[in-house]
């Protein structure tokens, strides 16, 4: 990884980018990333987005995303577009307003959704609003 | 406090956060203006596709839409606390959309106000209840036409086996069962082979499901005669389902004679589900059956087994003698099929000289049995078109789903198509069972 690599929330192409970082790494990363395969399984989650929902990534990895561990995006806004996606092997990367629950307060953040049709990967990111 | 102590409180809490995470209902506090103080995820999942503003800021707001009048049902709720409204229906749509995934339909909401100052909402997508639930009012409209309609019927009550709990006149009257018909399973009614101890349960399931399960077929009168009946089965109302009530009757089943409706019925039916030149069932019809039979089995484990005949070297007939010949083939193996086959069986030509047979409670071996029976029938006469005497032959897979194994209709057909696959390999005029270790070549 070189010096110049962007990270940031907005930074182009990062789910190519996402895909090579290590756990740690993952952890380091300001925005909340949560990762999933084709079965929708969870498999990333990193240490920003357990902070803010306050729950460890022991119990939410290898959960289904959009029934046990974020009901709130099973929805035509975030699990419909993962879905169409896959279905029509297109690529994905939008950001949408959002509202989470996390801890059971409205928290307003930007969500961007992120697939590749090569890739089994995909990938919410989660960035809080100021 | 201790470090054990701290810890143990936090995996508490954390196991607390993650239960409303995951609470299968939306539920919501807000200020007495609808200002929200604490959300769970499925409140953000119905809401935020209502929200214009992408923010779930205010419940009223969020709703304003859809349900404008909230604002005004709670500043005029007079009393200190108690229920705003109790399941309050939305309609978000027409329920076209819900075709798709994830657009529900109608939500429904209650409000508790506890205080001057606080909310408690609960938030429901109820799309599929509404469904249910207008589903279940036509069928009352339909019962009181029924009922309106008919000059006689059987009012039967049956016990929550099945088994009739009472006599009346009525029963005497359309069957000529006498009081000593009490304490019988309600298949009573029903000639041999047409239908199964399994079925018997499965209608009373359904009628718990649904509200009702109708099913039209030959029925059997005390005297040994027949009759083409309508049958419904109704579950009673207000009855506790945990109480014990052996003998005491949980359903209504309504009997009626409908002989004489049969043929418009059987006109009706055949227009849909019949195959026009054999006069068995056709594709529809056999793909509704086997679906339904499998989702029974899910609930009620028990065997089904699936037969597929084709008449060998078919093509040869067709030329040799043309194709009126073939027809007349086919309609005889139709026959010969119903006629081999019980009543509660149910056989459709489900391709050009293919044949599907599929049988309820029956194991492999059963059914290669009847399999076996009927391709002896067939061999053994030959069909006459116009005075010429074709003789033919079929071949047949057989598979079948054991009782608790779980197997969609495509994985059954498919095995049944590869035991036919085998039967013809094998030199045709012959029966293959599919079997695992080598897929069908028994």
């Amino acid at each position: 990884m070189t010096a110049a690599t962007d990270l940031s929330f907005t930074a182009p192409g990062l789910h190519g980018q996402l895909l090579q970082l290590n756990a740690e790494q993952l952890d380091r990363l300001g925005f909340g990333v949560i990762g999933f395969g084709a079965d929708t399984n969870v498999c990333k989650y990193n240490q920003t987005e357990s902070d803010a929902a306050g729950l460890n990534a022991a119990r939410v990895l290898g959960q289904p995303l959009f029934t046990n561990v974020a009901p709130c995006m099973n929805n035509f806004m975030v699990a419909q577009r993962f879905e169409d996606a896959q279905d029509e092997g297109n690529a994905l990367d939008d950001t949408i307003d959002y509202v989470l629950t996390l801890r059971m307060r409205p928290v307003k953040v930007k969500l961007r959704l992120l697939a590749e049709p090569g890739s089994d990967q995909r990938y919410v990111l989660v960035q809080r609003k100021l | 406090m201790s470090a054990d102590a701290h810890a143990q409180l936090a995996a508490e809490h954390e196991a607390l956060i993650q239960f409303l995470y995951l609470a299968p209902v939306g539920l919501v506090q807000t200020g007495i203006d609808g200002e929200i103080v604490m959300i769970n995820p499925v409140s953000a999942q119905l809401l935020m596709p209502l929200s214009r503003d992408a923010s779930l800021t205010n419940l009223f707001t969020a709703l304003e839409d859809v349900a404008p009048e909230l604002r005004h049902l709670c500043a005029s709720f007079a009393r200190p606390n108690g229920m705003i409204c109790d399941g309050l229906h939305i309609h978000l749509n027409s329920g076209a959309a819900g075709k798709r995934m994830r657009v529900p339909h109608v939500l429904s909401l209650s409000l508790l106000k506890l205080d001057g100052s606080r909310l408690m909402a609960v938030l429901q997508d109820v799309s599929e209840q509404v469904r249910r639930e207008r589903q279940l009012r036509q069928s009352d409209a339909w019962l009181n036409a029924l009922l309106t309609s008919i000059s006689d019927y059987a009012l039967v009550g049956l016990d929550r086996e099945g088994r009739v709990s009472d006599w009346n006149e009525t029963i005497a009257r359309v069957t000529g069962f006498r009081p000593s018909v009490v304490g019988q399973p309600y298949s009573v009614f029903y000639p041999e082979g047409a239908t199964t101890t399994e079925q018997v349960q499965d209608r009373l399931r359904e009628a718990d499901a649904n509200g009702w399960s109708l099913d039209e077929g030959p029925r059997l009168r005390a005297d040994g005669s027949q009759f083409w009946g309508s049958a419904m089965i109704s579950p009673l109302p207000d009855r506790e389902p945990d109480l014990p009530t052996d003998g005491e009757a949980a359903y209504c089943l309504v009997l009626r004679d409908i002989s004489d409706k049969r043929d418009t019925v059987d006109k009706r039916r055949k227009s849909v589900f019949c195959d026009h030149l054999t006069g068995v069932a056709n594709r529809r019809a056999f793909f509704e059956a086997a679906e339904l039979e499998l989702t029974r089995n899910r609930r009620t484990p028990r065997p089904i087994a699936l037969v597929l005949f084709d008449a060998d070297h078919f093509k040869q007939i067709n030329d040799r003698h043309g194709h009126p010949a073939g027809d007349c083939v086919l309609r005889q193996l139709g026959e010969a099929l119903s006629l081999t086959f019980r009543q509660v069986d149910v056989v459709a030509r489900v391709g050009g000289e293919e044949f599907a047979v599929l049988l309820p409670s029956s194991t492999l071996a059963g059914a290669e049995a009847m399999a076996g029976r009927l391709r002896r029938l067939v061999e053994s006469q030959p069909v006459v078109c116009d005075g010429v005497s074709i003789p033919y032959t079929v071949s047949a897979g057989v598979a079948a789903v054991d009782a608790g194994e779980s197997i969609d209709l495509d994985t059954l057909i498919k095995r049944a198509d590869r035991a036919l696959y085998a039967a013809k390999a094998n030199g045709r005029n012959r029966i293959e069972c599919w079997s695992e270790d080598r897929d069908a070549n028994r």
